[in-house]
């Protein structure tokens, strides 16, 4: 029986075991692979989506309980990589192999929707996912940046 | 990156069957926003104009510039384009780069991997010598052949042209073009003489400007392709289990129930004892000695959820041989140890007379050990091959594309003229990639299962397990200080499994301590080992410069004080400078509340027995431990000394990256083994630090010394961070912290 889900404003009916997890859901039925593997256990947060606006380990989610929610992925964060967090990523050279930065940048973007002026602890709370090339002193600095660019 | 149509893919299916195997090389109707990501070069030949086989130039004013490194994600797809822009004069907003392919590497005599033989295609060190010079010769060679065409077209003397931004001018007159409008009759253009690229004086971009990598736009909108995203017509998956003994093998297996369940195309196994190989002279950079595959079944499937799952179903005896005597780490620690009492199998450094050492003032000795870490990196191992009778096409994130490419030669049996590698983005590396066993596995099963694409993934637990890990050291550190306290003998005896003898490359054992010794023992451990950031180096730094601090404190010196006193006698200044840098902006010797201390350390990594060579880095921890033992690690400050830097950034970056991938090292990891079986599988059981953990990081620039290099910066944070806590934890609790993870130790005090 196929599952319907919508993911970036586009509805898809997939017919797939319903024990898969949404993330391979994305990647390997929809093609989408801005979202990323990296554990499966929920440690990493490289496969964080927004499910109904909540931000979401992805590979913890199986279809069956994802249909009929609305996704939100990197690919549909902004259509033209316009969100603020994305320019200054881009600006302040944050990522640096880039594999766990959509993860980042989706728990980042959720975080500012919650919070817009987070604190260092809000940022320790929300943006907890793992980065092995060590950009994290990168990451806060683009989230404080962006809260204070988006109060001007 | 769009849908990949259901209807597309069947045609495929149809039209390789029909071709019987004959399939043409290359993607077939592949997607198109697909092709448009993809970081690798299309072919051969460059689009454009080709001025070199680095360099081509569009008429739309398009730069593509061929880049030989793989992009770990230290900017070296960025820093290779900057070296030709440097000279070529362009736009830096025309810039395109692109992955140099290895079967052009192959036909044509070995184009892209001249500059500097393994390091050729290797996905460090984009600021070498070799690699600069060339780099900067490719661009001013193109951006002369531009003036040339030029003018000819004028018919002027070259001499009066100048270049800028992709604009040619006449200075005289003030003509223009753009270098677009003469790309294709420069491409033709023979110059009697090469010019010689400008003075580092006149340098506008290199020194000066650190732009947005290239490849971040990509990232951010989650469309650049690693190796895991590779999706191309008629790819199936394979989820793997491999040996969970590291060199056993498979005795018997059931994969009946696998076989019926939904989506699965095949199961199949690789087998270590099959017969494989090409018989022809390679010139695989590294060689094939570390790329073997495991013992291991696969289940092929139409999607990965579905090999994954049934491959759960799968029932496998493993004849374990010879691994499962290595009942539980301490058991090869142990044997280590042991080790270390017996006659060495190697001496890697020696000068003077250890006998020296009893007639010492003060003996100092300690037994340190640090243990196996896996690389870890975010993206798990993978892969993606296509075999057929007559091709072999690949797509892999190696950290070395010619060592991937002669690997998916060898493996897979096929001449490499027919061999297409395509090189893609890397989700970390850290020497994991390095050797391509990951693509010899890939291209295995790859061929059991020939005329679909086969893309291969290691689950996390698998990456973990099936390591090649940082070597288990065990070593014991013997000193014999002198009058004044500083020793006059060192010797170090080691113990490990594949072992990297680099120990000895330290100005402490070149000449510094007069008479020293360094050895070690090789054991006959079954457990996988390979490079990780800074081989040899991740472990012993940690050793010996605990070691020096047990020296200094054991006559009551300042370990600051102590180091440069050691040092004095080290021919290249940078040394003291990073040590006086890194404890002045520390404020090393300040007054800390009690539970508050500092210590502080100082390494090299690249020098190769030369004083002024590689890059040093010093490292102030300022830490807290309670009484109850709970650690704090509040700031490290870290100076370093590379000589200079042309990307102030992206040294700044990789610093950061480097110093918190060192204090995870030191901290966290280990992996360990019960009953001959790595333990830890998952980020639960092998911790990575996240933001929250992450101290204050300080990266001092006052420590270069302004030497005429430009060494690397990936590697040589990593390797004082450890000792600097270590260090500092000595200072508040009393207890010598002699093995790592921290973690694992009692910090309590009274």
């Amino acid at each position: 029986m196929p599952y319907d889900l919508t993911v970036n404003g586009q509805s898809h009916s997939i017919d797939a075991d319903p024990s898969t997890p949404l993330l391979w859901v994305l990647r390997d039925h929809l093609g989408m692979t801005g979202t990323k593997y990296g554990c499966g256990i929920a440690q990493c947060g490289a496969c964080t989506v927004h499910l109904d606006g909540t931000p979401t380990r992805s590979c913890q989610v199986p279809l069956e309980s994802a249909a009929g929610a609305s996704v939100t992925t990197i690919e549909g964060l902004t259509p033209d990589s316009s969100h603020i967090l994305q320019q200054l990523w881009v600006e302040l050279n944050v990522p640096q192999c880039g594999y766990c930065q959509s993860g980042m940048l989706m728990a980042a973007a959720a975080l500012l929707e919650r919070i817009p002026n987070p604190t260092d602890a809000d940022i320790d709370a929300y943006v907890d996912n793992l980065c092995r090339c060590g950009t994290y002193p990168r990451v806060r600095a683009a989230i404080h940046k962006a809260a204070s660019g988006s109060k001007v | 990156m769009g849908n990949m149509p259901t209807i597309s893919r069947r045609r495929f299916i149809v039209s390789s069957a029909a071709f019987g195997g004959g399939m043409a090389l290359g993607i077939v109707d592949a997607d198109a926003a697909f092709l448009a990501q993809q970081p690798w070069a299309s072919g051969d030949g460059l689009a454009g104009s080709e001025l070199n086989p680095w360099i081509s130039i569009g008429a739309d004013d398009i730069v593509v510039v061929r880049v030989a490194t793989p992009e770990i994600g230290n900017g070296c797809m960025t820093q290779t384009p900057m070296l030709v822009a440097e000279e070529l004069a362009c736009d830096w907003n025309k810039i395109r780069a692109e992955f140099a392919p290895p079967s052009r590497d192959f036909r044509q005599d070995g184009v892209y991997s001249n500059g500097g033989g393994p390091i050729g295609y290797f996905s460090g060190r984009s600021t070498s010598p070799e690699r600069m010079k060339l780099m900067l010769q490719m661009g001013a060679s193109a951006r002369e052949r531009l003036k040339a065409a030029a003018a000819a077209e004028w018919k002027v003397p070259a001499a009066e042209i100048s270049a800028k931004d992709s604009v040619l001018t006449h200075v005289p007159t003030g003509r223009t073009l753009r270098y677009g409008e003469v790309a294709g009759k420069a491409g033709t253009i023979r110059l009697a003489e090469e010019p010689a690229p400008k003075p580092q004086s006149e340098w506008t971009l290199l020194g000066k400007a650190s732009p947005a990598k290239l490849n971040i736009p990509q990232i951010v909108n989650g469309s650049a392709i690693y190796g895991m995203d590779v999706r191309v017509p008629g790819m199936a998956y394979a989820a793997l289990r491999q040996s969970p003994v590291h060199g056993g093998r498979i005795r018997s297996f059931d994969a009946e129930k696998a076989k019926s369940m939904p989506g699965v195309l095949a199961v199949v196994t690789v087998d270590p004892d099959e017969p494989r190989g090409l018989k022809i002279k390679s010139d695989a950079p590294f060689g094939y000695a570390d790329t073997g595959v495991r013992a291991a079944v696969a289940v092929v499937a139409e999607h990965y959820w579905q090999a994954r799952k049934a491959l759960d179903t799968v029932q496998v005896d493993w004849d374990d041989r010879a691994g499962a005597q290595w009942k539980t780490t301490a058991q090869m620690v142990d044997a280590c140890i042991a080790a270390l009492e017996k006659p060495a199998d190697k001496v890697e450094g020696q000068s003077g007379d250890v006998k020296l050492l009893d007639r010492q003032e003060h003996l100092v000795e300690a037994t340190y050990v640090t243990p196996f870490c896996d690389q870890a990196p975010m993206e798990p191992l993978n892969g993606t091959a296509l075999v057929t009778a007559d091709k072999v096409e690949v797509w892999h994130p190696a950290q070395q594309s010619k060592q991937a490419f002669w690997v998916a030669a060898d493996e897979s049996g096929m001449d490499p003229s027919k061999v297409t590698f395509h090189q893609t983005f890397i989700g970390g590396a850290f020497g994991r990639r390095i050797f391509a066993d990951d693509l010899r596995m890939v291209v295995a099963i790859a061929k059991k299962f020939p005329g679909r694409p086969v893309h291969t993934i290691w689950s996390r637990e698998e990456q973990t397990r099936q390591g090649k890990y940082r070597p288990l050291v065990a070593a014991k550190l013997k000193a014999g200080l002198d009058k004044t306290g500083l020793p006059a003998v060192l010797v170090v005896n080691q113990a490990s499994k594949g072992h990297f003898p680099r120990l000895a490359d330290n100005p402490y054992f070149l000449g510094c301590v007069p008479n020293v010794l360094v050895d070690y023992r090789e054991l006959p451990f079954h457990v996988v080992t390979g490079a990780y950031r800074g081989p040899g180096y991740n472990s012993y730094v940690f050793m010996v410069e605990s070691f020096i601090d047990e020296c200094a404190l054991k006559v009551g010196m300042d370990p600051l004080d102590y180091r440069l006193k050691l040092l004095a006698k080290w021919p290249d200044s940078g040394w003291t400078k990073v040590l006086r840098e890194v404890a002045d902006k520390a404020g090393w010797g300040k007054d800390l509340p009690k539970g508050m201390g500092q210590g502080i350390a100082i390494s090299n990594w690249g020098m190769n027995g030369k004083p002024e060579a590689g890059t040093t880095v010093g490292v102030v921890a300022t830490i807290e431990v309670t009484k109850s033992g709970i650690l704090k690690v509040h700031q490290l400050d870290a100076a370093f000394d590379c000589g200079r830097v042309v990307n102030h950034d992206a040294v700044l970056n990789l610093a950061q990256g480097g110093i918190i991938f060192g204090l995870n090292m030191a901290l966290n990891e280990e992996v360990n083994v019960k009953d001959g079986r790595m333990v830890e599988g998952n980020f639960d059981q092998y911790p990575i630090l996240r933001t929250g953990d992450t101290p204050q990081i300080n990266i001092h620039f006052g420590g270069l010394s302004g030497h005429d290099r430009f060494a690397e910066l990936g590697e040589p944070p990593a390797g004082p961070v450890g000792p600097a806590i270590a260090n500092a934890i000595f200072g508040i609790t009393g207890k010598r912290i002699r093995s790592t993870p921290i973690r694992k130790h009692d910090l309590s005090w009274a």
